[in-house]
């Protein structure tokens, strides 16, 4: 026990003083903030969009004096012209849609840019409205109420403040970049652990020590997954705090409450400990295998592709926790973020995970510690 | 005592083809060390010199054969084996990003000095090996010369018994050198087991007690400096050197 903490502290007194193990724990987190608040100015642009940026809508008919009514009320500024100089006028970008009337026909042209598409939500509205109007007229012409058939249903929304996308989709490339952030802090300290250590000749000395293989090489995994969870504590915090100062910056945040429950820190803190443990314990296993610190570094770039995999896939295909899938690991952990960002806690799932994770990690390390008799380890 | 008996030990290598052949390092090394003895270990590149010294220093696990230390082996007693000896190779590296006291305070903790004697034990060698105004300056800005003297009091921190030097004095220049001669000197007089090997015969004739030469993996001669000189018919060891091995290095 005395020589594993030992180990740990010369690890980590290494790892701390040396200069890129330190910029590679602080740059992802670093990044976190410029993501957060970027993501925000485009999802803010993109929801208050000028509707002056995309109300240019050409007609290849005159418009009757409703649909110019309306065309005011919506802000559309109507071009009207023949067929070939509306297609002109978009080509050169004058327009942002036009439409061509066939009998009782209205047909929308146009390439699928962002003016365009907000463009046709635009021309929707309008027509939709006209149809109204026509409808409306039609029943009034034939004595009938429009009250009484076009008000027979009634549509209202109540969407809660946790179900604001856009926020969630925020919070989850945070994470994401959490996730990213761990990653990088450990695969570093690891390559440099391992491999660094055999290329300077340490590696040699360090058998020498009356230390047993296991304190070796679990001091080493203990001290990338602190390094590792220090990064991804300090990437959460940094998360957190971007996303309170963003809430008072943009608009899209508007009653929306960011402030974490308890039982989101803790849930956070337990997902991050248990992915920094995990991804560790995968990056020594790895370095271990390799002769050098250029080919530790090949042989560990795959695994930061890897590790942000199944990440993006549960977070963009909100895939849901399960008790089966909190026992597979690496998913699990992810499943785990993207809980954090829903606030749906199960302890359950949480216990299964973790288990899941510690027996995958004693597998890891097992096979290690037994190689590191082998000769294979120095030469 | 040291006792290494019938000890061989087998590689593998791969060649460009990835045809694996086996082939003994070691092949059959036995020599005992009394207390108080210089042991060298002499022979060309590729003899197996380093190979015997890792084993005996506990980084390798030989093939067959047994290595005692003191009625000891390192199947049961690894750790308790391990506190007893000092391992310095001339390939020997220390870590550049700690200081010269956090590295002996280090050390001093994992062989298990006891904790209120490891401050004295330092100011003492720091002091010996002259080391005081460099003590708290990290290792990797330190010149040869100091990083050997750190690497030495690193060895004398736990006052071991047994202490296994291969090539220790190899690329370094004469008075870096020296400090390695000098503090075998005073371990043997402390009654201190040393096996050292070298390229260096002079060196190997001014403190030796007794010789083992090896080729290929096998010992081709053993005896004192002078039963060596006697039975070869010269003057000096470089000479039966050169007698019993025919000059040819096995790289």
């Amino acid at each position: 026990m005395n020589n594993l903490k030992n180990i740990i502290f010369k690890e980590l007194r290494e790892l701390f003083r040396d200069k890129k193990s330190l910029a590679m724990m602080l740059i992802a987190p670093l990044l976190i903030p410029a993501i957060i608040f970027g993501m925000s100015a485009i999802f803010e642009s993109t929801a208050n969009k000028s509707v002056s940026e995309y109300n240019k809508i050409g007609f290849n008919y005159e418009l009757s004096d409703v649909e110019k009514a309306i065309a005011k009320e919506l802000q559309i500024e109507v071009v009207e012209k023949s067929e070939e100089e509306l297609k002109l006028d978009y080509e050169n970008g004058d327009i942002y849609l036009y439409v061509l009337k066939n009998g009782n026909n209205y047909e929308f042209n146009g390439d699928n840019t962002q003016n365009t598409n907000y463009a046709i939500g635009l021309a929707n509205t309008f027509y939709s409205t006209y149809k109204n109007y026509l409808q409306a007229d039609y029943l009034v012409q034939n004595n009938i109420n429009p009250d009484d058939i076009v008000n027979i249903i009634t549509v209202s929304e109540n969407i809660s403040e946790k179900d604001n996308f856009m926020i969630s989709y925020i919070t989850s490339y945070g994470f994401l970049f959490v996730i990213m952030a761990i990653t990088m802090a450990a695969i570093y300290p690891a390559t440099d652990a391992i491999a660094g250590e055999k290329e300077r000749g340490t590696l040699e000395t360090l058998l020498t020590f009356p230390i047993r293989n296991k304190d070796i090489i679990i001091g080493k995994f203990l001290s990338v997954s602190c390094a590792a969870a220090f990064t991804g504590i300090i990437g959460f915090i940094f998360m957190n705090a971007s996303l309170y100062f963003a809430n008072g910056m943009f608009d899209i945040y508007k009653e929306v409450t960011i402030t974490l429950s308890m039982g989101t820190i803790i849930y956070s803190v337990i997902a991050i400990i248990a992915y920094s443990l995990l991804i560790s314990g995968l990056a020594i296993s790895i370095a271990s295998k390799t002769k050098s610190y250029k080919e530790a570094q090949s042989a560990l770039t795959p695994l930061s592709f890897l590790a942000i995999f199944p990440g993006m896939i549960t977070f963009l295909a909100n895939i849901e926790t399960t008790t089966l899938l909190s026992a597979i690991p690496f998913i699990n952990i992810t499943l785990l973020f993207g809980d954090c960002v829903k606030g749906n806690f199960n302890w359950l799932n949480i216990g299964i995970m973790f288990v899941s994770t510690i027996i995958f990690i004693a597998i890891v390390l097992k096979v290690i510690i037994k190689q590191y008799k082998s000769e294979k380890v120095l030469f | 005592m040291l006792v290494v008996d019938n000890v061989k030990k087998k590689f593998v290598k791969i060649d460009k083809n990835k045809k694996k052949t086996e082939f003994y390092a070691d092949n059959g090394i036995s020599f005992k060390a009394e207390d108080g003895m210089v042991l060298g270990i002499l022979g060309p590149n590729g003899a197996g010199k380093t190979t015997l010294l890792r084993m005996v220093g506990g980084i390798l696990e030989p093939t067959s054969g047994t290595i005692n230390f003191d009625g000891k082996n390192y199947e049961k007693d690894e750790i308790e084996i391990k506190k007893n000896i000092a391992y310095l190779s001339g390939n020997t590296k220390i870590y550049n990003s700690i200081s010269c006291y956090e590295l002996l305070k280090m050390c001093g903790n994992i062989y298990g000095v006891d904790k209120n004697k490891i401050e004295n034990k330092i100011k003492e060698i720091s002091a010996k090996l002259k080391m005081d105004e460099f003590l708290h300056n990290r290792i990797g800005r330190l010149s040869t010369g100091q990083t050997q003297k750190v690497n030495i009091a690193r060895c004398l921190i736990h006052d071991p018994q047994y202490y296994i030097l291969d090539e220790a004095t190899s690329g370094l220049d004469i008075i870096s050198s020296q400090i390695i001669l000098d503090f075998i000197k005073e371990e043997k007089a402390r009654g201190k087991t040393i096996l050292y090997s070298t390229h260096y015969m002079e060196e190997a004739e001014n403190i030796c007690d007794y010789v083992i030469m090896i080729n290929k993996g096998i010992i081709v001669k053993s005896g004192t400096p002078d039963e060596i000189k006697r039975a070869t018919n010269t003057t000096n060891l470089r000479d039966s050197f050169f007698s019993v091995l025919g000059g040819a290095s096995n790289e």
